[in-house]
């Protein structure tokens, strides 16, 4: 089925004097169904009313467009009624005369009789039967605005777009218009959107609440459900048990956007010039196969392409390094794994909180879970055997390994065995373990199995001591694997040398993506200042047929590492929010109440956008969608916290508000703050 | 000021037995009453020094009080010699086809050239240039084109009205409220109907005040041009007593002229008053 009302991926950009531009609204994308309510609330300037006159017609979009009924959008019409703030009655017309002339011209096709009848039914809804033949200067303010209402819905529009209607009116006169309005919709089941400030006012007369980011670039930050069963009374919302919780939430998200808004009017201007402020970066990587993007575009030369003529690959022996390396100013910018910019964002009891974006995403899947031969041998061959293997021995430890904390690895390694009802803490024991050394321990016996990204699984199923058990396509395919992690004030400081730096990357992925070039990639992998294994070991999965290791045939896993199809290297909000979600579910860090500030501040997409432009490839971010994983689980981006209320197998999630800049000026005047 | 207060409120309270006007007004008409004494008594001072040159107000009363008798007199319709009223009723009439003729060309030409940014380009370089030409510099070149004493008056009127009348229709057409044209744009009002029901209505508080700006220049303009053109009229009526050396005659006369034009500059405010809503003035 197709939506009534669809936003699909609407831009708004103003130019601006002098070249520049200006976005207002950035891939809003949304959809309304026949006859339901929807607000859109958010601060002043955040785009509301634009985006309110691009679905009028009023406006048009900069890209992507607004489909009524499977049509395009292009100019106003009568089949979407505004109801302007300031009212817009014609002066010099009577209450029945304005009525009339929409009633006139829109339905001429109808007899006078039938008109006349349209028109005094609409005077008679609001009430207005004694003022029918008053001019409009002859009125109060809630009378004009019932004019205004009768006006739009007596031609019998499809959709009602209401612009602040109540904006400009006493409380009382308000309560008592919320309430007119809200019955007439019932009654003729129109489609509304209505723009407003008034978070009790939305609450009252909404299905949903559309809250939108403070602008520039505002985007959809959360869209509330208002479950109150109608029809609904003014005076009894406020008792339904669900009414402050709403409230809060919505009071909550403005007043995180405030604090948004001050830290965006904060930030330096961008230095508008042509050469980079910046050429020589140090850039740090793991030997991994999904640093590719990283080794093409320094051995290919997108990075000098792109004007950054000096640029050096260090390589880490551990994502620990890296985080230091990154957190001190040592590398201007690292690989990192996804949940790393949140942890070291929100901080923890070790190390001082930094603010670090994860400007664009370098790697999607590209892990598996193995498992010794050993296991499969005594015949545990999936969870169910091995959870019944373990109850029958509760003493032995079972130890699994993964690569660091807040990696996907250990998020999803932990989130497999919980959905066997395996609880990864107490029934088996998890250890953290580099890459490079997980054959090893595999082989010695230290561990039973391990989730990690390649070559290290196949390596395993080639020596015969390990069988692949799942792989991220089997799991949660297109999740984000690794990222590009740069300080925030390292981005405010050099923002055309961050965009250059994503442009030659996101080049590099595009190149890597292309199969034709993936011996090429292997090749150039393969050297010791890289990987620096032989080829063949690195090729299953990435350009070879991935061998499981458990008898089945070898298959080609076409986006098992995934760099640049489906728009792959966009920084990815939404992911970025289930990531935060799993670390608060380990107690890893503790769940931010502000998790849209959070999530919006890790991921800002205007750096990516513009490099996307500078390669002429859509600049277009990512939806916002629910996910589902493996087990049939789904994660609403809107209700996190729901989420997390309503997992069987958890820590001690704590949510709490987290103030990262009064957190992090506080630990930069202490000097004591050496990472370990 | 502490013991005027109780004798002016005295005096108040006295006119306004009289009077039906509200205590507002019964002050202002007071205060007006007194000012213009003021400024008959400055005058008549002035002019009571020995060997001033012009008459004072009590003078010019005594010397002009035939003439204001006989304002209605005419004794030969074809004779310059009328009453000082039928002076003021040709140049009236002059006013009224030059300006009328002014009023029509203004809105129809200011109507077209506000809705459409390329004409309004087009012209209004050159409608600023000719706006600010003085009225009498455009006598002697309405002469030689129209070889006619009267068309020539008449031609200078419409050419000193038309500008404000058609500059203020532009901004009126252009300053149509962004809201309304919403709305027309909503409805999908076809080109008559926006013109009927918005653009025009939107327009008239405008136009007025470009009417009342023209009807204030002609008059400006005729008592000038007649003063050239001769033949009857006001102009022509204070040259003439000039040249007989009736200063008098000249005061009286500009009195007449000062009282008409805020008679008719009150009338276009108030045909305005009555066309346009009240919350739009």
């Amino acid at each position: 089925m197709t939506a009534f009302l669809e936003i699909d991926h609407v831009d708004k950009i103003f130019p601006l004097p002098g070249g520049s531009r200006y976005v207002a609204l950035q891939n809003i994308n949304f959809e309304i169904a026949q006859g339901e309510f929807i607000s859109l609330i958010g601060h002043s300037g955040c785009g509301k009313s634009t985006l309110l006159n691009i679905i009028a017609g009023l406006d048009g979009p900069t890209n992507g467009g607004a489909i009524l009924n499977g049509r395009q959008i292009e100019s106003p019409g009568p089949d979407r009624m505004v109801v302007f703030q300031n009212y817009s009655l014609l002066p010099w017309k009577t209450v029945r005369e304005n009525i009339a002339l929409a009633v006139n011209t829109v339905l001429k096709n109808l007899p006078v009789a039938e008109r006349q009848a349209i028109i005094e039914e609409n005077i008679q809804m609001v009430s207005l039967a004694h003022a029918a033949d008053k001019l409009p200067g002859e009125l109060s303010g809630g009378m004009k605005q019932r004019v205004a209402i009768a006006r739009a819905l007596a031609t019998r529009p499809q959709v009602l777009l209401l612009d602040e209607p109540f904006g400009a009116l006493d409380a009382l006169t308000r309560g008592g218009l919320q309430e007119q309005l809200m019955r007439i919709c019932e009654e003729s089941k129109v489609t509304c959107v209505m723009v407003t400030h008034d978070v009790d006012e939305a609450l009252l007369l909404s299905d949903r609440v559309v809250m939108l980011t403070t602008g520039p670039a505002a985007e959809v930050g959360q869209i509330l459900e208002v479950d109150i069963p109608r029809p609904r009374n003014r005076m009894e919302v406020v008792n339904h048990p669900s009414y402050y919780s709403l409230r809060n939430e919505m009071v909550y998200f403005l007043n995180q956007q405030k604090r948004s808004k001050k830290r965006k009017a904060a930030t330096p201007a961008v230095v508008a010039s042509n050469g980079l402020e910046k050429i020589n970066l140090e850039l740090g990587f793991i030997p991994l196969t999904d640093c590719a993007p990283l080794a093409i575009a320094k051995e290919k030369g997108f990075f000098a392409k792109h004007g950054l003529e000096s640029v050096t690959l260090q390589r880490k022996p551990n994502w620990k390094s890296i985080a230091h390396g990154v957190a001190t100013g040592q590398l201007d910018a690292g690989q990192m794994v996804a949940g790393m910019p949140l942890s070291m964002t929100l901080g923890n009891s070790d190390n001082a909180p930094v603010p670090i974006q994860a400007s664009m995403v370098l790697s999607r899947n590209g892990n598996a879970i193995t498992w010794s031969k050993r296991l499969i041998d005594q015949g545990i061959t999936d969870l169910a055997s091995f959870k019944s293997y373990i109850q029958r021995d509760p003493d032995k430890v079972h130890t699994f390994a993964m690569v660091h904390p807040s990696s996907m690895h250990n998020l999803i390694l932990r989130h497999w065995f919980a959905s066997a009802g395996i609880d990864p803490d107490w029934d088996i024991s998890l250890a953290t373990v580099p890459p490079p050394q997980m054959v090893s321990n595999l082989k010695a016996g230290n561990i039973d199995g391990y989730c990690v990204g390649e070559p290290w699984n196949s390596r395993a199923v080639q020596e015969g001591i390990g069988v692949v058990m799942a792989t991220d396509l089997d799991l949660f395919p297109g999740h984000v694997e690794k990222v590009l992690g740069v300080r925030e004030d390292w981005a405010q400081a050099y923002p055309q040398t961050h965009v250059a730096l994503l442009t030659a990357l996101l080049e590099a992925c595009e190149y890597c993506d292309d199969r034709r070039n993936r011996a090429e990639v292997l090749e150039i992998l393969s050297r010791p200042d890289y990987v620096g294994l032989p080829v063949e070991m690195m090729a299953p999965g990435f350009l070879a047929p991935f061998d499981r290791g458990n008898g089945t045939k070898p298959e080609d896993l076409y986006t098992f590492h995934q760099y640049f199809v489906d728009r792959s290297a966009c920084p990815d909000a939404t992911q970025s929010l289930w990531t935060l979600a799993q670390m608060a579910r380990w107690e890893i860090t503790p769940f931010p109440r502000n998790w849209v500030e959070v999530i919006e501040r890790v991921n800002p997409t205007a750096a990516y956008l513009a490099a996307a432009r500078n390669l002429d490839l859509p600049d277009i971010s990512l939806d916002r969608k629910p996910i589902t994983l493996f087990d049939g689980q789904v994660f609403d981006p809107n209700a996190p916290i729901d989420y997390l209320d309503n997992l069987a197998i958890k820590r001690n999630v704590r949510v709490a508000e987290i103030r990262v800049d009064e957190i992090f000026s506080c630990s930069v005047s202490t000097p004591a703050s050496t990472p370990s | 000021m502490a013991a005027s207060t109780p004798s002016s409120g005295s005096l108040l309270d006295s006119v306004m037995r009289f009077l039906p006007i509200s205590k507002k007004n019964a002050r202002k008409i007071l205060a007006s009453l007194v000012g213009t004494l003021l400024c008959l008594v400055a005058w008549q001072a002035v002019c009571s020094i020995p060997g001033a040159p012009l008459p004072g107000p009590v003078e010019v009363f005594t010397d002009t009080q035939e003439l204001i008798i006989g304002a209605f007199d005419r004794t030969d319709p074809n004779s310059t010699d009328v009453g000082i009223f039928w002076h003021l009723m040709a140049s009236l009439q002059r006013v009224a086809i030059g300006f009328s003729v002014a009023a029509i060309v203004g809105v129809l030409f200011g109507i077209v050239i506000g809705s459409n940014q390329l004409v309004y380009d087009a012209f209004d370089p050159v409608f600023q240039l000719l706006r600010t030409i003085p009225p009498l510099a455009w006598l002697p070149i309405s002469l030689a084109a129209l070889k006619n004493n009267q068309s020539a008056a008449l031609f200078v009127i419409f050419i000193t009205a038309v500008w404000p009348v058609l500059l203020n229709t532009v901004t009126g057409v252009q300053q149509v409220p962004q809201d309304y044209k919403n709305v027309a744009r909503v409805l999908r009002l076809g080109r008559v109907e926006y013109f009927l029901n918005v653009l025009f209505p939107a327009t008239v508080p405008y136009v007025f005040t470009g009417l009342r700006i023209g009807v204030g220049l002609s008059w400006l303009a005729i008592v000038a041009a007649e003063m050239l053109v001769g033949g009857v009229g006001i102009g022509f009526f204070i040259w003439d007593a000039y040249n007989s050396s009736l200063t008098s005659e000249i005061i009286l006369a500009l009195i007449f002229v000062g009282l008409v034009g805020l008679l008719l500059d009150r009338l276009v405010a108030f045909v305005g008053s009555i066309s346009v809503p009240p919350e739009r003035r």
